[in-house]
């Protein structure tokens, strides 16, 4: 699939602000089923400085000041990607036994390789606790391979929690999120991430896209026209394969990889500071549309 | 003197004292009681002196008994006039606790320093490998010599931190610290790592200039090594990391501002180096340099010397609205256009878990045993290490693996707390968050008292390392902190309770070095210093307004009490309703006791006023004004002389002493008497002391700015009204402005509106009336810094235009007359005009100069939807 995606983010503030410092992951990655074709940024008023950089995960990070006094900024990142369908999959029950990944992770060569063992560990929006563990149990029991086990644990995430955007806010921790069985994307994700490592797992949250209009006779998925979230588990030999809990359905070509991280800490799309401007109101709107 | 350096060289150590009578005035003559089990740095085991104390003793011995008291009064003066205090001045919740010194330094002889100086920098340069390993390739990981969780759990690997120092740096670590302690059979142990930013050489320089002048003598005779050689290898250190700018980079201390604890310590570290000092909001990132805001504009900075943790430093890219950090600076330093030391992140490997690594780390990465060891560490994430705690629980010491400086210490209370049952508990739910750790019995050292007598106390010595090319250059001295407490292995972030000058003592004639130029060296004359923060200079003009302020309040408070306090006239003087009003203007009482009616319901003033006057809760309160007069002195206590500091701080000092609820007026008389008294002084050193550069400007700014509006509104209330005036209200008037006896030596006893109006509103020779204040902030303002190429005037310029033209175009006899016919409206729109427009001048002045910056807003961050 080829997609052309539009992400607008528009802040208004109430008091002229004589600076402000952006940091943004806006750049959808390239990866071995996708190709980002191209990528731009704009920014209104125009930035007195930018430049970019790959950041600790690979993800390209656009950095932009802007030193004149302004009332508002509208951010926008326009891009062209191509999907593929990613590699066949080896059947589920071939894949390794979760508590062997989960041993190789503990003392085998993946415990020593920084780019997997680093997201075995908790992280700023991902607690390990006994109670995720044990949640997870019910669906990775022993010895069971780890995609039929994730997969389950997908599903019963998806029928056990309601979507719901009132539920909670960002600053809503995940045990919290656990107790009202209700959220969104981003907490499902912090969720499975925190389920999956306390049972010393290592897993990635992943930031994208979901296509907007769904592709004829198919229903429209949950969290279109926004950011979205999913995540993305090391399967051992298998490597890593993604999950996606709000929908329960393994990414496809629906799904656009923007970056990867151990939770939306690291990889926040939009991360700013500004100097002065009072109170501020945010609007984004996001549109992906198919190509060709 | 000469002679008595002649005298010591050569012979045995005790030769110095060797034909002197019997020793009189040494304190380590006096009896001791060593502690039990506890090396003794002082006495050896068989309860004589060592060598280099025995003549330590000798030197002493000469003093005559009471001397060594004596010198030591004079030194404490010396202490206290310095402002030397630990915790934060300036904070009305917390007094600043003195810094307390041990008169008898530490001694330790330099052979036996060499060996902890080779392991200090043998600890050094591991440390730095390890960090520019985990920040960059990770090998140590790969290796397997550490395990991924040691460093992929630890909450201070901020990813950000990765590779952000530079390629061709030297590295991670220019500046470190050890806590070092003596275990009974006399080997030194490293107690703790300290990375982030080691704090404490300022209080080594400001101890070594106490105890040397107090013990000249004893200081020449044993050959203690100098400090300074010391600071200059850092000074050279911190030039070389210039990456622009190289002839002459410009090097700025970062501090953590005033009301934070170790504000003192940037603040003499900054001077005695000869840095600027300055804080988060002093600097901006642009086009990813980092700048100084400076009164003249943007000065670009080369180098950073960091004070505060690494994660408070970057709002932008590591969070917190903290106001310590510069927005951008880690873009910069990724850029290569500002070198920041030490680095950001440095600060993680002083975390406990590191010390239990520290052998496998120096076998791997030098191949080398530790030449200094670290106390015995077992850190519970490896099985066989928790097993070993579990098994031991009640002879070690459990702390947080990952804990990071100034952080967590209520954790480490709690710890220690617990009982072994619930301790074993809490390790098992996560045993990779902590570490056990050996306790090592620190040594003991003789710790003078009043008495004149010595008690053993503890000792933790801070030793400090500053990178020099390759290797470290190691302090010959340190900070030996003190406590009488039993615990064996107290935490050495704790404050301790006192602290020694540590003397490395050798055999040969100390090199004399100094920081200042040499002699010889020709300096070009300069007229300024360097730039003015503009934040400095914001403190200045806010100094300035309220030392007139509080000089105002304290004025105006004598004239009541006078009035109040004489058997006379009391309540009856027909001065008091103005004089009410006045002080209801200044808010020191509530408005509603100068409306008729609301005051007959209010509890009298007569006696209710006494105590407000001493009520620092009140902002409008004598004390409220003079708290909030030192906490903005505080703010640039490096910035104005000792002696000013002195006089502020007696001042706040009479408020912290004073009984509230049981003041009368004679108090407050006697009170508003020294007030005045000392806010004259201040005022004296100011236009005697101050050179005329842009912070006296802004100070003076401030002070004319303030006693013009107080002026104006005193007269408003006194004169502004359709009332007559009595004789005496012109006099409390007068007196009020200070300006009584010229009018008696013009117009004797004849009291007259024109007359008091021209004296205190346009004689521009009296220093007391408002045309002199505005013809002085004429000056100062024409010689402000601003673009030539204006055409127009800027709004400072205007507004003190229209002011002093007003003012001086005053036909006060024209005034008085009208005020005789009923007509009260010209002299009080004058006067309103003037407490307006003066406001506006403040505010003008302000934004053009002085307010570059409101606080760091973060943006709100997105909760997506999907």
């Amino acid at each position: 699939m080829k997609y052309q995606i539009r992400h607008t983010t528009k802040y208004a503030y109430t008091e002229p602000a004589p600076v402000c410092h952006n940091v943004v992951h806006l750049a959808p990655r390239s990866t071995a089923w996708q190709t980002c074709r191209s990528y731009r940024l704009t920014v209104v008023p125009e930035p007195a400085e930018r430049t970019c950089r790959t950041d600790y995960f690979g993800n390209r990070v656009d950095y932009f000041t802007i030193h004149e006094a302004h009332r508002g900024l509208a951010i926008t990142a326009v891009s062209e990607v191509d999907v593929e369908p990613r590699g066949a999959l080896a059947a589920p029950v071939t894949t390794p036994a979760w508590n062997a990944v989960a041993a190789e992770l503990a003392a085998g060569d993946a415990s020593r390789d920084p780019g997997i063992a680093q997201f075995r560990f908790a992280s700023e929006y991902v607690p390990l606790a006994e109670q995720f563990a044990d949640y997870a149990k019910t669906s990775l029991k022993p010895d069971c391979p780890i995609v039929e086990g994730v997969a389950d644990l997908t599903a019963r995430i998806h029928a056990d929690f309601r979507f719901d955007p009132k539920a909670t806010n960002l600053s809503t921790p995940v045990r919290e999120v656990f107790e009202r069985r209700a959220g969104v994307c981003q907490d499902f994700a912090h969720l499975q991430l925190a389920c999956l490592r306390s049972l010393g797992l290592a897993a990635q949250y992943v930031s994208g896209y979901l296509r907007t209009d769904p592709p004829p006779g198919k229903p429209r998925l949950v969290g279109a026209d926004a950011s979205h979230a999913w995540i993305s588990v090391y399967c051992g030999a298998a490597g890593w394969i993604d999950f996606d809990p709000t929908n329960n359905v393994m990414p496809g070509v629906d799904h656009i990889t923007v970056a990867y991280g151990r939770d939306y800490a690291d990889i926040c799309p939009i991360q700013g500071v500004f100097i002065g401007g009072g109170r501020h109101a945010m609007h984004v709107a996001v549109d992906v549309m198919p190509v060709e | 003197m000469m002679q008595g350096q002649q005298q010591s060289t050569g012979g045995p150590w005790t030769a110095g004292n060797g034909a002197a009578p019997a020793p009189t005035g040494s304190p380590l003559a006096a009896a001791y009681c060593p502690v039990a089990g506890a090396y003794d740095e002082a006495y050896a085991a068989d309860g004589g002196l060592r060598p280099r104390w025995q003549q330590l003793s000798g030197l002493l011995g000469r003093f005559a008994p009471g001397e060594f008291s004596r010198r030591w009064q004079e030194s404490q003066r010396l202490i206290r006039e310095n402002g030397l205090a630990y915790s934060a001045f300036g904070d009305p919740q917390h007094q600043p606790r003195p810094w307390q010194l041990d008169p008898l330094p530490m001694v330790a002889p330099a052979d036996e320093w060499q060996a902890v100086s080779a392991g200090l920098i043998q600890r050094a340069q591991l440390l730095r490998m390890v960090l520019d390993d985990l920040f960059g390739p990770q090998t140590l990981i790969r290796r397997g010599v550490l395990p991924a969780a040691a460093l992929f759990s630890h909450p201070g690997f901020r990813r950000p931190f990765h590779r952000i120092a530079n390629e061709g740096d030297p590295g991670f670590l220019q500046n470190y610290a050890a806590d070092l302690s003596r275990a009974a059979d006399g080997t030194w142990w490293v107690l703790d790592d300290r990375t982030e930013s080691p704090s404490g050489a300022g209080f080594v320089l400001e101890n070594r200039v106490v105890v040397s002048r107090m013990l000249p003598e004893a200081f020449r005779a044993m050959y203690v090594s100098r400090l300074a050689p010391f600071f200059i290898s850092w000074q050279e250190q911190l030039r070389e990391l210039a990456r622009t700018h190289r002839d002459n980079p410009r090097i700025v201390v970062l501090s953590q501002g005033p009301h934070q604890p170790d504000f003192f310590e940037d603040a003499y570290l900054a001077r005695y180096l000869g840095y600027t000092l300055v804080e988060g909001a002093d600097l901006a990132v642009r086009n990813s340099r980092v700048w100084l805001k400076t009164l003249e504009g943007l000065s670009p900075v080369d180098v950073i010397v960091r004070r505060p943790n690494s994660d408070l430093c970057d709002p932008l890219e590591l969070g917190g609205a903290s106001p310590l950090g510069v927005p951008g600076l880690m873009q910069a330093v990724r850029c290569g256009n500002v070198v920041v030391a030490n680095p950001l992140g440095s600060g993680l490997i002083e975390s406990p878990l590191f010390m239990a690594f520290m052998p496998r780390l120096a076998a791997a990465l030098l191949g080398e045993k530790l030449k200094l060891p670290g106390v015995a560490t077992w850190w519970c994430g490896e099985e066989a290490s928790l097993k070993h705690v579990l098994a031991n629980l009640p002879r070690l010491r459990i702390k947080s693996a990952f804990r990071r400086r100034g952080r967590d210490t209520a954790q480490s209370h709690e710890l220690e707390g617990l009982a072994p049952e619930q301790l074993a508990e809490r390790i098992k739910a996560n045993p990779a968050a902590f570490v056990g750790q050996e306790v090592v019995h620190r040594s003991t050292a003789p710790e003078w008292n009043e008495a004149g007598g010595v008690r053993p106390v503890h000792l933790v010595v801070r030793a400090f390392a500053a990178a020099s090319g390759d290797s470290y250059t190691v302090l010959e001295g340190g900070l030996a902190r003190t406590d009488q407490s039993t615990a064996p292995n107290a935490d050495s972030d704790e404050p301790a309770e006192k602290s020694k000058d540590l003397w490395i003592v050798g055999h040969d004639e100390v090199e004399h070095v100094t920081l200042l130029a040499k002699r010889d060296e020709p300096i070009a004359l300069r007229r300024a210093g360097s730039e003015l923060p503009s934040r400095v200079a914001d403190s200045a003009f806010w100094l300035g307004r309220q030392i007139e302020r509080a000089e105002a309040s304290a004025r105006l408070l004598r004239t009541v009490a006078l009035r109040m306090s004489s058997e006379s006239a009391g309540q009856a003087s027909p001065a008091m309703p103005a004089l009410w009003r006045v002080l209801a203007e200044q808010g020191q009482i509530e408005p509603g006791f100068v409306v008729e009616g609301i005051r007959q319901r209010l509890p009298k003033l007569e006696q209710s006023l006494p105590p407000m006057v001493f009520d620092a809760t009140q902002p409008g309160s004598l004390a409220g004004v003079v708290a909030q007069t030192f906490r903005i002195a505080s703010q640039v206590r490096d910035r104005i002389s000792v002696d000013s500091w002195r006089v502020i701080k007696r001042i706040q000092s009479q408020f912290e002493r004073a009984d509230a609820a049981s003041a009368d007026w004679t108090r407050v008389l006697n009170l508003s008497n020294e007030l005045i008294i000392d806010f004259a002084a201040i005022g004296g050193m100011v236009s005697e002391s101050m050179t005329r550069t842009q912070l006296f400007r802004f100070l003076d700014i401030g002070r004319r700015l303030e006693r013009a509006l107080q002026l104006a509104t005193l007269l408003r209330c006194s004169f502004g009204g359709k009332d007559p005036v009595s004789l005496e209200l012109f006099e409390a008037v007068l007196e009020i402005a200070d300006s009584l006896m010229t009018y008696r030596s013009r117009y004797l006893a004849n009291l007259q509106l024109a007359t008091v109006l021209d004296l205190l509103l346009t004689d521009e020779t009296n220093p007391r009336s408002i045309a002199y204040q505005l013809s002085l902030l004429e000056g100062h303002i024409a010689e402000l810094p601003r673009d030539a190429r204006r055409p127009r005037m800027d709004a400072d310029q205007r507004l003190i235009t229209s002011m002093s033209h007003v003012v001086r175009l005053l036909d006060v006899e024209a005034v008085a007359e009208a005020q005789g016919l009923g007509d009260e409206t010209v002299l009080r729109d004058l006067l309103e005009r003037l407490e307006a427009e003066l406001p506006q001048l403040s505010d003008a002045i302000a934004h053009r100069f002085l307010v570059h910056a409101g606080p760091a807003i973060q943006i709100s961050s997105i909760h997506y939807d999907g």
